[in-house]
């Protein structure tokens, strides 16, 4: 376990160390960020001096050096468009990213696993059939079209929910958090209804998948035999061995989730980082995109950890090495 | 009487309050970190200028109560007594010599340019000295907030951005980044405090969002109300939609240098009757009409008629009417019967579909056999391609607005040869030269009058509009959708300031 755990962190530096490097080759294609800050007559010499400010003085090989060294003490550089520290902008806007996701992703569960183990327990029934078609439309229909219309009719017509923002938070070991209040909830249900179908839909659809492989094993025929109940066949015998793949996709959308939750949260201004990506990108701001790409490679690679650990729980026969 | 009113209606009515839908969260709420539209918003809400800017863009006091011209390059001015920053600290003449200085090593020493030296005379009096005579300097100053000198020197520049201290009508209550920023009234006020007690700012990104929010009561103010939404908001009862001609001119610069980048052998664009079969080539009704919905002014010239240097009565569009078959008799006079191939750069991000008025230039342009490929690009990419000296561009298509309400600023960065004379002509995309219109913006720049200045920038007007270096396109219109018993008056400069408006 710990030659285990030692492997991941190399590999995982590694992951980080190139994503680093990529960001910051191609950020050189994307146009220069002091003209994103400076007035746009500005003199050659305002020019230079935001380039100072801003030490975007240096060639791009001594910018990147810079950017190194002062990661190893923990430095993860400057907003160029804010003037803050990249790492505050994005952390201060995490939590509400993660709270919308887990809702989300609780949301596709406690929908999709009922269904997938129903639809894959009787595949010919007319309701499953049902279930099947609707899980296509859950992956077809783009999300911010889906977005739109909830808040078309669920917010301006019938006046049910909110259009837009997080509403009252309340705040919990620091963290503010808006499922601890009803009027947080009130916000958090659009969007992350929203956000939840494409994942919804998948996860439907590999679990309906395992129970079709799972039904046609002997153990399933020998449990039925000995007299356990349709519930007790189904979801004790049947779904615990079909999970392997649905922990895979669950890991897998989680972080896609988190990471690109943007769209989602554009649409109902959700306060999360996904906007922050996007703007960061519209303005250069290079270090801000650095960090939050790394902070996504480090998301996936913790996620893939601790999947792999679920394997173990879920079957016995798997051990890390 | 118009303390009185105030003083009646707040007895009677309870805490006023407003929430307002923004286009984006502000990056600043330090006036020295950088501009953009919601920062600016917020500047002017906790902080004053020494001149301030009225919704129509005439100028007048602010922390400044008066001020004169010792001689041609000195003025005095007389500060407002009783003033106080919202941490109680008293605002005398220290703070603004200190945030002069400041500027000047900030991110924006623009804001200084025309500052020579600033002193403090007395507690309540500064004098300031231009490096030439300078009439517009007040106008210049309504853009230069002033700090506490004390509280910024303490809290230091990046902390600055996250906990602002000025002496203007509101003070920040609470900001949680994109989520919401909220002020409140700040009740010692110089000017009386404000009507309305809190005011919300919510950054609202997704434009038919924000249409969604203001018909559902969540806010009641937005702004930049989509055109399409126009008239939905319109129909439904109990709002109402506002609009205002901005002052972002949309224009097209023309390359006249004898070479240019995108086009083979020498420059036809250096003869005016080409430049001139250009802007008759461009129906800029037909852009409104069809790209626009409607909701932008055509450009009379290139600053509008509020500003010193518009010619009353001038207008580019009576003196090039849309005539194609004039523009080919022109086109063919100059020795181009089968037009030319040239590419034009232009934006898809920055202004209201933008990428749409390129490719309907595409084919106006077409009607007079000039084969226009179109090069668009994202804002972050333009500024850095387009930059003086212009290696990529011929024909470049950009907007540009002068809060300031002078032609001089412009005319100096546009228009005025290149490489001739420090800060002058360093926007000049186009290399554009001539030797008259240069004597005029420095004769301008050079006199203490402002009635001078006004006379001497109209004749460069003349000369320009003549020439046709670049030709204005439209005036976008700013758009706000507002429930009913909300007052707003838009300001020219599209700022938002909650202190002139009122609800019900």
């Amino acid at each position: 376990m710990l030659g285990y755990l030692l492997k991941r962190l190399i590999q995982m530096t590694l992951v980080l160390w190139i994503v680093s490097v990529i960001v910051f080759l191609m950020m050189s294609f994307t146009g220069d960020p002091v003209f994103m800050v400076v007035p746009i007559d500005a003199s050659d010499a305002e020019i230079a001096q935001a380039r100072r400010l801003l030490g975007l003085d240096d060639s791009l090989l001594v910018q990147y050096w810079k950017f190194l060294t002062s990661l190893v003490q923990g430095d993860f550089g400057q907003s160029y468009v804010f003037r803050q520290p990249a790492m505050t902008l994005i952390l201060e806007r995490l939590p509400a990213t993660v709270e919308l996701v887990l809702v989300a992703m609780v949301l596709a569960i406690a929908v999709a696993i009922p269904l997938g183990v129903y639809a894959g327990a009787n595949p010919q029934g007319r309701i499953s059939r049902v279930i099947m078609a609707g899980s296509l439309l859950g992956i077809s229909l783009p999300g911010f079209w889906v977005g739109m219309v909830l808040i078309y009719l669920f917010a301006v017509n019938w006046g049910m929910f909110p259009s837009s923002g997080r509403g009252d938070t309340a705040e919990i070991l620091g963290l503010r958090l808006s499922v601890l209040t009803w009027d947080g909830w009130h916000h958090v249900v659009l969007p992350a209804i929203t956000l939840s179908l494409a994942t919804m839909a998948i996860i439907l659809r590999i679990t309906r998948a395992g129970m079709m492989e799972v039904g046609r094993q002997d153990f399933m025929k020998f449990a039925r035999a000995k007299g356990a109940t349709r519930r007790d066949v189904l979801y004790r015998h049947g779904l615990k061995n079909a999970l392997i793949p649905v922990v895979t996709i669950f890991g897998l959308q989680l972080g896609d989730l988190i990471a690109f939750a943007t769209i989602t949260e554009t649409i109902f201004s959700w306060p999360g980082m996904g906007k922050l990506l996007i703007d960061s990108i519209y303005r250069a701001d290079r270090p801000v995109i650095v960090v939050y790409l790394m902070l996504v490679a480090l998301i996936f690679v913790v996620i893939n950890f601790l999947v792999d650990v679920i394997y173990t729980l879920i079957d016995p026969r798997i051990r890390l090495k | 009487m118009t303390l009185l009113a105030t003083t009646a209606g707040g007895a009677i009515s309870q805490e006023k309050s407003i929430t307002i839908g923004l286009t984006a969260d502000p990056s600043h709420l330090y006036p020295l970190a950088g501009e953009e539209l919601s920062s600016n918003i917020m500047y002017y809400h906790l902080y004053d200028p020494l001149v301030q800017r009225s919704p129509d863009l005439s100028f007048g006091p602010g922390l400044a109560k008066s001020w004169e011209t010792v001689d041609d390059t000195t003025w005095r001015f007389k500060l407002r007594e009783g003033v106080t920053f919202h941490n109680g600290n008293a605002f005398t003449a220290s703070d603004v010599v200190f945030t002069v200085e400041k500027a000047r090593e900030s991110i924006r020493p623009d804001l200084v340019a025309n500052i020579e030296t600033i002193t403090a005379i007395d507690d309540l009096t500064v004098e300031i000295t231009t490096p030439k005579p300078y009439a517009v300097l007040p106008n210049d100053l309504a853009e230069l907030l002033i700090l506490d000198e004390d509280y910024t020197i303490e809290t230091g520049d990046t902390q600055m951005d996250l906990e602002p201290m000025g002496t203007g009508p509101y003070r920040l209550d609470e900001w949680i980044k994109e989520e919401r920023l909220v002020l409140e009234a700040f009740e010692d006020y110089w000017a009386g405090p404000p009507t309305i007690d809190t005011v919300t700012f919510r950054p609202i990104t997704n434009p038919a969002t924000r249409t969604a929010a203001l018909l559902t009561g969540e806010v009641d103010v937005i702004q930049d109300l989509s055109v399409r939404d126009v008239g939905r908001v319109r129909s439904e009862g109990g709002f109402e939609v506002l609009t205002r001609p901005s002052l972002l001119n949309l224009v097209l610069a023309l390359d006249m240098r004898e070479e240019s980048p995108t086009i083979d052998g020498s420059n036809p664009m250096t003869d005016q009757r080409v430049r001139e079969a250009i802007a008759r080539a461009i129906d800029v009704e037909a852009i409104i009409e069809i790209v626009m919905n409607g909701l932008a002014t055509p450009s009379d010239q290139f600053v509008p008629a509020s500003h010193i240097g518009h010619v009353d009565g001038m207008d580019f569009r009576e003196m090039y009417p849309v005539d194609i078959e004039t523009a080919n008799d022109l086109m063919a006079e100059a020795g181009y019967p089968d037009g030319f191939a040239m590419t034009l750069d232009a934006t898809n991000d920055r202004y209201v579909n933008d990428a749409q008025i390129a490719q309907a230039l595409a084919s106006m342009l077409a009607k007079i056999d000039i084969d226009l490929d179109l090069n668009i690009m994202p804002k972050s990419n333009f500024w850095g391609y387009i930059r003086v000296p212009t290696e990529n561009s011929s024909f470049i298509m950009s907007g540009w607005d002068v809060p300031s309400g002078d032609a001089g600023s412009m005319y100096a960065s546009l228009f005025y040869t290149r490489d001739k004379k420090e800060g002058y002509g360093q926007v000049n995309r186009g290399s554009y030269s001539n030797p008259e219109v240069d004597v005029l913006i420095d004769q301008a720049d050079a006199t203490p009058s402002v009635d001078e200045r006004d006379r001497l920038l109209q004749d460069a007007t003349r000369i320009l509009m003549a020439d046709i270096p670049m030709i204005p396109v439209h005036y976008e219109q700013d758009i706000y959708g507002v429930r009913d018993g909300v007052m707003l008056e838009p300001r020219v400069d599209k700022f938002i300031w909650a202190h002139d408006m009122d609800v019900e």
